[in-house]
């Protein structure tokens, strides 16, 4: 799969669709005072598929979320970029901006919990477009849906559906919209290996074969194996930039961070990270 | 296990709250009455207390006499017989008589305006008064008068102020000048008070001297009461009632019975806002329970019986009663001090020092509010006890779908259907107390049955009633409908809270609007005359007020009408024991002015030959027909051998249940001297000059305020009024109901929220603005509101329909839904359901997405 996945990135034309500048994100003030993010620049590229890892606490969700418009900056820029490469500033945006970008231009997918109990699937996937009161594009939602094959299990309650299931749905959401860029917080971490492998192949074969761009918080490496990408997160800064990342690979490089989560110095990482782009 | 109940109370009193409000309200409402009517009795004891002599002598009381008929009185001679007996230290002659208007320079009566009575009264002088002269002199001739400071304050009333009084006597109206002014030594009850010298009270109050209508006696020292009374009532004989002062004070506790009748219907509401306080309970304690199932289930992995869970729940229940009952009571104590002050608003004199906090208002408060709590939080705990340690362990979420069930349906189908057969049977049933007794038991059963229905129907009530919100509102409209629907159980409670004030609203307006169109009709059908004079109690209709009605040109007619108690018996002596029936005693002219119904012969002969006509019930009773000969006595006077001319039909809102004879008759039994006066005259204009007729009658009539002259659009514009001021009373009065299921609903959303903070989290997440967010719990609740809208509607108007087919066996015979009572009671159910959101909504919009994202179940 490992190798599917890399000779896919070759063809595929690369543009920015979000930047991060200068990103710091503290939280509580003087003594107490914890910085989840320090300094991090970062641009996310249109039409693939990263993963960001890290150790537990070293901001690799706080990252996410800034970059999705969830959560507020203490300091730097984000821009989210359009398909025709016009700049918008999350940074800048009030509560009400935030809410239509998140509505019209992300696609979400959390660790659980994606879907509204009162709504059945087919409801839940469209959700995002009856709030803005568009209508979906038919043809396309047929598509996402035959793509996650879930076309007989439309009039199911969430609560009559798998995890797997329900991960589907939610992926299928987050595609329906035809979103510019689809953040995944651990999409896979509440599934068993076999249903996580069956999302994760549909996200792939979603950034391949429907041109999407992808970002997505694991800890787990072999789901970082269906990234481009890997970059690794710790105490807040980007510590590493992994192109087409195999589950050894990541494996290795995240053993490389001691046992408290903090990354180990002693060998050529720093000038690596620090180098990259 | 103690520690982790008052731990959970305190950690969870944000969301006891609104179940405490509601608490407090209902336990504020039931303290504040009895404290309110303990104070009112307390005063009236007290100023029995200081004003009642050792021992009273009066007139037997008579109880068959109707108003109008004359004052009893007792003859001068008895203040004689009873100076002489030895226990006797001194004797007053004392007349008390309500049968007098006082009117201003302006026309209009000097009176209390909530309804106190106005009392003329000699002046005499004890070491006991009522009042003390506090300014002037005493009434010393004719044209003297004292009056109380209370109603000289408020009617702008000084020395030297000239004042009419009107009576019934021979005096007819006679000028006075104020000469004094009294004050009450302890309180006034809400009397106008008038002091005439005895003479003048005697000769133009009474019409008679030597008289007087009591007397009263003080003890000589070392003389007990009882002692007295016996030597009294030795002496004069029957024919009297001798009273101590215990028996006076007693009396006069009595004579304020209309407090404890306010009392228990005010007491009636408090019961109806704590059984939907009951709701709200029940409501939160499961919320609260379902919301803590894992942190439950830990406990009894962790060696927690299911005792001991249940009685840690029923101990928060405990804490959340006696807080609230404590600060209900307290805020009852207000509630009565603010009654008191409104009662002297309105001429009542009460003293807010007098105010009583028994202790027997204090245990009911307490009663009333640890039990109540307790009970709704019964169930709650018993289901908190079933949690099983597993719980623990599973995934917490919100709590499932829970079904309404099977079995709770079916006995609710059940209830209902036999409250549904009840009300239909007391609609069917003929007789008017069987078809009572049915309507209540229907009413009853029929809300219980609602009650248990409550989520049945929120399925699918709620279903029809949302059905435009998805098509108005898109996604943010069906996700609020099916919120509403997620939990029928707890929607079904909320929604029963707010049915049970608004049943009772639309269900006393069917009846109120029932009975204000029969009478409008039965007016149109059987009223013939053009005015109707009445009088507003206290006096009669004088000799003056009917002789300047028939002097009045342009009217063709003036009708009398006196009503008198008669005693009936079969001639024969045998058939039925005696009844006593209300007769109303007419001038010929009757026929054209009041068409009355029968069912057997014809109300004119009573007028053109000797004879009775007698209610339906009363023939019933006796198997009297038309030709029937019965002895029929009026109240006073010598028996006569009358033959029943006509039956009256039972079916009328006027005069129900009264029998007629003409004035002819009435007279051959009682002379004219010893008839009531009229209590009501009928005037017919000439054919064309109704207009000024009209006007000249109300002209010639205005120096008498106590009585009122009113066409017959004016007459049906009054009871028009006066069913609308006693139906928005009771609207009043449910408005506590009301607001207590108002809080309900805020109570329901505010927990809901609480529970679906991932939920709210996620729509947010994805790109619902907070506008949705808060549109999105407002629509939830304004479709709960109107589903209990639907539903209080629904058995309101059952009851009500029910309600005026049992009554029109006495006259109610029109049915009339009230159209625009019952839009308001929708539109104001949406209003209710949109406050009731506001803060939940804002609460909703305001969260922090990602930390309602991430938190707990």
């Amino acid at each position: 799969m490992t190798t599917a996945a890399q000779a896919a990135v070759t063809h595929r034309t690369v543009g920015t669709a979000a930047r991060a500048q200068a990103v710091s994100k503290r939280y509580g003030q003087g003594e107490t005072a914890v910085t989840a993010l320090d300094q991090v620049d970062v641009d996310i590229e249109r039409g693939r598929f990263t993963a960001i890892m890290g150790p537990s606490g070293s901001g690799k969700s706080t990252l996410m979320h800034c970059l999705a418009g969830l959560d507020a900056v203490s300091s730097g820029k984000i821009w989210i970029y359009g398909r025709d490469g016009v700049a918008s500033e999350l940074t800048a945006m009030k509560d009400k901006e935030l809410t239509n970008l998140r509505r019209d231009r992300i696609g979400f997918i959390f660790q659980s919990f994606n879907l509204l109990p009162t709504l059945n699937a087919a409801e839940n996937i469209t959700l995002p477009m009856d709030i803005a009161g568009r209508k979906p594009n038919k043809a396309w939602l047929d598509r996402v849906i035959g793509t996650v094959g879930l076309a007989d299990r439309l009039k199911h309650r969430p609560s009559e559906l798998s995890g797997g299931q329900q991960q589907r749905v939610a992926v299928a959401r987050a595609l329906a919209g035809q979103p510019e860029i689809i953040f995944g917080d651990e999409p896979t971490g509440n599934l068993d290996s076999r249903s996580g492998a069956e999302v994760l192949g549909f996200l792939r074969r979603s950034v391949d074969e429907l041109g999407q761009t992808f970002v997505m918080v694991t800890h787990d490496p072999s789901a970082a194996a269906y990234a481009d990408r890997v970059l690794f997160l710790a105490d807040g800064r980007i510590v590493d930039d992994m192109a087409a990342p195999t589950a050894d690979k990541v494996l290795d490089r995240m053993r490389q961070f001691d046992s408290h989560g903090h990354a180990v110095h002693d060998q050529n990482q720093r000038g690596d990270a620090a180098g990259q782009r | 296990m103690w520690k982790a109940s008052r731990r959970n109370f305190f950690a969870h009193k944000g969301r006891l709250s609104l179940s405490l409000i509601a608490v407090v309200l209902s336990v504020a409402f039931v303290t504040g009455t009895l404290m309110f009517t303990s104070t009112i009795t307390t005063t009236f004891d007290r100023l029995f207390a200081t004003t009642a002599s050792d021992v009273a002598v009066s007139a037997k009381a008579d109880k068959d006499a109707l108003p109008g008929a004359p004052e009893q009185t007792v003859s001068t001679s008895v203040l004689d017989t009873v100076k002489a007996l030895p226990g006797v230290q001194a004797v007053y002659g004392d007349i008390t008589t309500e049968r007098l208007a006082v009117v201003g320079a302006d026309n209009k009566a000097i009176s209390n305006s909530s309804g106190g009575p106005t009392i003329g009264a000699n002046w005499y002088v004890t070491p006991h008064p009522a009042v003390n002269l506090t300014s002037g002199r005493p009434p010393a001739g004719p044209t003297d008068v004292v009056v109380d400071a209370d109603t000289a304050a408020k009617k702008h009333l000084a020395l030297g102020s000239p004042l009419r009084i009107v009576t019934g006597t021979g005096a007819g109206t006679f000028q006075v000048t104020v000469s004094g002014i009294a004050t009450f030594r302890t309180t006034n009850p809400g009397e106008t008070l008038f002091y005439f010298d005895t003479n003048t009270a005697q000769t133009k109050l009474l019409g008679k001297t030597g008289a007087f209508t009591g007397v009263d006696l003080d003890a000589k020292p070392g003389t007990s009461d009882d002692v007295l009374k016996a030597e009294v009532s030795a002496k004069l004989g029957a024919g009297y009632d001798v009273k101590t002062r215990a028996e006076q004070e007693a009396d006069g506790r009595n004579s304020v019975g209309f407090i404890g009748f306010m009392k228990y219907v005010m007491l009636g509401f408090a019961g109806i806002s704590l059984m939907v306080g009951a709701f709200l309970i029940i409501n939160t304690f499961q919320m609260l329970v379902a919301q803590r199932t894992r942190e439950l289930g830990l406990l009894r992995a962790l060696g927690a019986s299911r005792r001991q869970i249940n009685r840690s729940v029923r101990f928060e229940a405990l804490m959340l009663g006696v807080i609230g009952a404590t600060v209900g009571i307290a805020a009852g104590a207000g509630l009565a001090y603010g009654l008191i002050a409104i009662m002297n608003g309105v001429g009542m004199n009460l003293q807010a020092s007098d105010m009583s906090v028994t202790a027997s208002s204090v245990i009911a408060g307490y009663a009333v509010g640890v039990l109540v709590t307790l009970l709704a939080a019964w169930v709650p705990a018993r289901r908190a006890a079933r949690v099983t340690p597993m719980a623990a362990l599973r995934e917490a979420g919100t709590p499932g779908d829970r079904r309404a069930s099977w079995l709770r349906n079916g006995i609710g189908l059940a209830i209902a259907g036999g409250g549904a057969a009840a009300l239909i049977g007391g609609a069917v049933n003929g007789a008017t107390a069987t078809g009572g007794l049915l309507l209540g038991l229907g009413v009853l059963v029929t809300l219980i049955g609602a009650i248990l229905l409550g989520p049945l129907l929120a399925g699918v009530v709620i279903r029809v009633l949302g059905v435009w919100m998805p098509a108005a509102y898109g996604s943010v409209g069906t996700m609020a409908q099916r919120n509403a629907l997620r939990n029928p159980r707890r929607t079904g409670a909320t929604a029963a809270a707010l049915m049970i004030g608004l049943s009772l609203v639309s269900g006393m307006a069917v009846v109120g609007s029932s009975l204000v169109t029969s009478a409008t009709s039965e007016m149109d059908k059987s009223v013939g005359a053009d005015y109707i004079i009445t009088t507003n109690g206290g006096l009669e209709i004088t000799p003056e007020v009917l002789a300047k009605a028939q002097a009045t040109p342009g009217l063709a007619h003036v009708t009398e009408n006196k009503f008198v108690n008669a005693a009936v018996s079969d001639a024969s002596g045998g058939g039925k024991a005696g009844g006593t029936i209300v007769i109303s005693a007419s001038s010929p002219t009757l026929t054209q002015d009041f068409d009355a119904a029968t069912t057997a012969g014809s109300l004119s002969d009573v007028f053109t030959k000797e004879g009775i006509a007698i209610p339906a019930a009363e023939a019933k009773t006796r198997n009297a027909t038309v030709g029937s000969v019965l002895n029929v006595t009026f109240h006073g006077g010598t028996p006569l051998k009358l033959p029943v001319l006509a039956i009256m039909s039972d079916k009328t809102v006027f005069n129900h249940g009264d029998g007629y004879v003409s004035l002819d008759t009435l007279g051959k039994s009682l002379p004219a001297s010893a008839q009531p006066a009229s209590e009501l005259l009928f005037a017919k204009a000439d054919k064309g000059r109704q207009d000024q007729a009209y006007a000249a009658l109300k002209a010639d009539l205005a120096p008498f305020p106590q009585v009122t002259v009113k066409s017959q659009t004016d007459y049906k514009q009054l009871i028009h009024d006066q069913v609308g001021g006693v139906l928005n009373m009771v609207y009043g009065l449910l408005g506590l109901a009301i607001v207590v299921a108002i809080l309900g609903v805020v109570n329901t959303l505010a927990l809901s929220v609480v529970e679906r903070t991932r939920e709210i989290g996620l729509i947010r997440a994805i790109g619902m603005g907070r506008r949705k967010t808060r549109r999105m719990i407002r629509l939830e609740s304004v479709v709960i509101a109107l589903f209990g809208a639907a539903l209080g509607v629904g058995l309101g108007l059952a009851w009500g329909v029910a309600a005026q087919q049992v009554l029109s066996g006495i006259g109610i015979s029109t049915l009339a839904i009230p159209v625009g009572t019952i839009v308001a009671v929708f539109l104001g159910a949406a209003v209710v359901g949109l406050l009731a959101a506001l803060a939940p909504a804002f609460r909703a919009s305001r969260m922090n997405v990602l930390r309602a994202i991430a938190a707990d179940g």
